[in-house]
């Protein structure tokens, strides 16, 4: 009998089945979409970002970035803001709202002026919805007076944020972009002008590949391409990094963010859960794999608590964020030896030849046995271990501690599937 | 100089998926639409789903759906003609090979037990001593799925069987190597942990009546899943010889005393072309035979048994003679002679062996004499799965034949709902 466990959490103040929301994308374009992600189980939708201006869009519009035999690794889009009326869209959000009255229906807007954004934001309280997102982070929209050239402005981010804010009393969550060096400068600007939520990330601007037939970037659009957000399992590791730097800053404390970035699976889930996340979004990963992959975030998700003990979201959320500490904290003492499991080698020398090429001379490789032995040469770095593919064949082994420094306990991974 | 295979009777030929292996083999999956894996399987395990949720690292959850729709699930990994079902059906086919969908169903199940998620999950049994009482007599394949699947629903079930362990075929049948006894037992503690209650060394039918469990001990309706052990051998002379065995009892010999007890150095003739023929010359040949050779009345190309099966035991280095049908079985002065007839007309052949197994088929035990139920022509009991008796259900291979597991499964299930359908109209709940 499948596992049952309790998903519920609270998220600005509103009630929500489980934290699996469709970001504003592709994903949630209209009533029949959005009405069967529900069926599938998502918690609820950033129904794709309305404006007063209607997108002319251009064909094709995606590509992929692939390694070995591995495709979709990263994914970029050019697709702007929704392309259908502003009205239609608003009354799905209305239909939808009344037909999945326990779903959470958020609005995502984007507008070019203090006006537009206020407009959209009482249309979008008229339409029902739950919660408003203010989207200052697209980063291919062809008005620079929208999308991401707005959220590298923290002056304008406050001054819209506020525009929303005076023409509704829904809790507005601004979505910030990746493109910048600090994420927490415009986010407090937000929050200083009113938001109470903050999302992130947006997709991160990118050239994906070249077509060497017509010298530009992929996609092709009539000979020429463009810069445009990147997303999928490839930025995961960009976006926690942002959503770990917000949910530590002082002066944000407090504020629920809600992550996004290439989340595909339970684990990644996880992940953002522990760094302090209270809501998750999902676009790419559905548009590769379908509204279906919700059942395994569910019933995965389900499965961890179970092991762990746990009951609710909010045992566990944020446990992960005390330790991700500078770099200038961490126990520098010192080094872990790899341990070489001779039985399960296959002799393939992958160690030998990046613990050469690409680290310190630490392995001695023995022709006649082709198996590896460490040196003194090793600082413990691990690169044998990340390139080893064999499961469980190279795991940290001894610890030994630098010269002056006295022993104790020392925390590993033993966790390298 | 061909190098063979060499083994041991009692350890899995195969070879299963770690994680890393498991996830590549899962990455090749398509996640089809409407899979066609899911449509191929008679048991309804739904690889469509369980794959994904390998891909999407869920393992847990793989092994649930795995669970819930098929209680053999262990078993069906390493038993089941996958390349005649969900694998033929895979879309992978279209552009190299199909995904090996047993190996990671398997891998879900060995991710089951080393979770102890059987141990652990009786909290997911239904609220015992409620439901109606339903008997399952028989404790193979059939049996095991009925019972589960009533459990499920409420029911209190107790399995009966006259053997000294639950299992039938799968315990004294098909051979360790394919089938280790382990996977059996996690697959039937899965079952107990659903409610379900096994009374071995009972056999119903000649200790115990029908009458005695609808009346007597207060059972509101009986499956029979007897499945087929009455030995079939050909009427031929010398079958009644010493060292001539029929499929069943040799491998049941051979199970409960892990490997035949006299193979050793023996010459063994095995005729047949079914699965069962496999299983009974990779017995032999594991227990340390000399030599095991297949003696098959008609070829390769119309032998039931699975090709995966037929390239095992050659690779074992027995020997598959095709288009003889047995003719005799003599006494020699160091053993015994089996004498074949070709297909032609003309070829004869006489083979100087020290045993002789003949794997053509189980037949029915009389179950009218048994259970008071009808039976066909062939001796099958005659159920749909009602049988001519109210309250008596069957399925398995005691009314269809000797069919695969999964195809037992399937019929158990079946079966379970049907008894379900009768119980709800009578009235027990």
């Amino acid at each position: 009998m499948a596992i049952k466990k309790d998903l519920s959490i609270e998220y600005l103040g509103v009630k929500c089945e489980n934290p699996f929301f469709l970001s504003s994308s592709p994903v949630g374009s209209n009533y029949e979409m959005v009405a069967k992600s529900f069926e599938a189980g998502w918690g609820g939708v950033f129904y794709k970002t309305i404006g007063i201006f209607v997108a002319d869009e251009c064909s094709p519009r995606f590509d992929n970035n692939a390694k070995e035999g591995v495709p979709w690794i990263g994914f970029k889009n050019m697709e702007q803001i929704s392309d259908k009326p502003t009205e239609l869209n608003f009354e799905n959000m209305f239909k939808l709202k009344r037909d999945y009255p326990d779903k959470i229906m958020v609005a995502s807007i984007m507008g070019s002026s203090d006006e537009e954004w206020i407009q959209l934001a009482k249309m979008a309280e008229q339409a029902g919805a739950d919660l408003i997102e203010g989207n200052f982070s697209c980063p291919q929209m062809t008005s620079h007076a929208m999308g991401s050239d707005v959220g590298t402005d923290p002056a304008l981010v406050k001054r819209y944020c506020e525009a929303v804010v005076s023409a509704t009393s829904i809790p507005f969550i601004a979505k910030m972009t990746p493109n910048i060096t600090s994420i927490e400068i415009p986010a407090r600007a937000a929050i200083e002008g009113g938001a109470k939520g903050i999302s992130a990330i947006n997709t991160i601007k990118s050239i994906t590949n070249l077509d060497l037939d017509n010298m530009t970037a992929m996609p092709v659009v009539n000979g020429k391409s463009s810069i445009s957000g990147y997303s999928g399992a490839a930025i995961k590791p960009v976006a926690l990094r942002f959503v770990a730097a917000l949910l530590q800053d002082e002066k944000l404390a407090g504020v629920p963010v809600s992550g996004i970035g290439g989340i595909e699976t339970w684990r990644d889930s996880l992940e953002f859960l522990l760094l302090g996340c209270r809501n998750l979004q999902v676009t790419t990963a559905i548009m590769q794999y379908g509204y279906r992959i919700v059942e395994d975030m569910a019933s995965g998700l389900m499965h961890w608590m179970d092991e762990r003990g746990y009951d609710r979201l909010d045992d566990f959320i944020g446990q992960a964020l005390p330790n991700i500490v500078p770099a200038e904290e961490l126990d520098r003492d010192f080094k872990v030896l790899p341990q070489f499991d001779d039985d399960l080698c296959t002799g393939c020398g992958r160690c030998y030849v990046s613990c050469y090429d690409g680290a310190h001379q630490a392995i001695d490789w023995d022709a006649e046995s082709r198996r590896p032995k460490l040196n003194d040469n090793c600082v413990g770095c691990h690169l044998c271990l990340n390139v080893c593919p064999v499961q469980y064949c190279i795991t940290p082994g001894e610890i030994q501690f630098k010269e002056g420094r006295g022993a104790h306990e020392v925390a590993l991974s033993s966790h390298y599937v | 100089m061909s190098e063979v295979r060499r083994e041991s009777y009692s350890s899995e030929a195969v070879r299963g998926f770690d994680h890393r292996t498991a996830m590549e083999e899962a990455a090749r999956c398509l996640l089809c639409y409407d899979a066609p894996c899911s449509e191929g399987c008679p048991a309804g395990t739904d690889p469509g789903k369980f794959i994904r949720s390998i891909r999407f690292r869920n393992p847990k959850g793989a092994a649930e759906t795995i669970r819930e729709n098929n209680p053999l699930g262990g078993v069906c990994a390493r038993v089941c003609p996958y390349d005649k079902l969900c694998e033929e059906a895979c879309s992978r086919c279209g552009i190299d090979r199909p995904i090996e969908i047993g190996k990671l169903q398997r891998y879900a199940i060995e991710q089951e037990e080393a979770f102890g998620m059987v141990e652990a999950g009786s909290a997911s049994a239904p609220a015992a001593g409620a439901g109606a009482k339903v008997a399952c007599v028989g404790a193979g394949p059939a049996s095991i799925a009925c019972a589960a699947e009533l459990a499920r629903a409420g029911a209190r079930v107790t399995v009966y069987e006259r053997e000294e362990k639950p299992g039938g075929v799968l315990t004294y049948g098909i051979t360790p190597t394919r089938l280790p006894q382990k996977v059996v037992d996690h697959d039937i503690a899965a079952v107990r942990a659903l409610g379900v209650e096994f009374e071995c060394g009972v056999n119903v039918g000649a200790g115990v009546s029908v009458d005695e469990l609808l009346t007597g001990r207060g059972f509101d309706a009986v499956f029979l899943g007897t499945g087929l052990w009455a030995p079939k051998i050909p009427d031929i002379p010398g079958t009644d010889l010493d060292n001539v065995y029929a499929a069943a009892d040799f491998l049941k010999l051979a199970r409960v005393n892990g490997g035949f007890p006299d193979a050793e150095g023996k010459t063994v003739v095995v005729i047949g072309g079914g699965d069962v023929a496999m299983d009974c010359a990779a017995t032999a040949q594991l227990s340390g035979a000399k030599k095991t050779a297949i003696w098959y009345r008609r070829t390769i190309a119309e032998a039931p048994a699975d090709m995966s099966e037929i390239r095992y035991v050659t690779e074992l280095g027995i020997g598959i003679s095709e288009n003889f049908a047995p003719a005799a079985v003599e006494k020699s002065d160091n053993g015994l002679i089996a004498r074949f007839a070709g297909r032609d007309g003309a070829s004869e052949a006489a083979v100087a062996c020290d045993i002789v197994v003949f794997a053509v088929g189980q037949g029915a035990e009389d179950a009218r004499a048994a259970f008071a139920v009808s039976t066909d022509e062939k001796g099958l009991v005659a159920a749909d799965p009602a049988t001519d008796r109210e309250g008596v259900f069957a399925a398995g291979d005691a009314v269809h034949g000797g069919k695969t597991v999964v195809d037992a499964v399937a019929k158990g299930k079946e079966a379970a709902a049907a008894i379900l359908a009768y119980l709800n109209q009578k009235g027990v709940k």
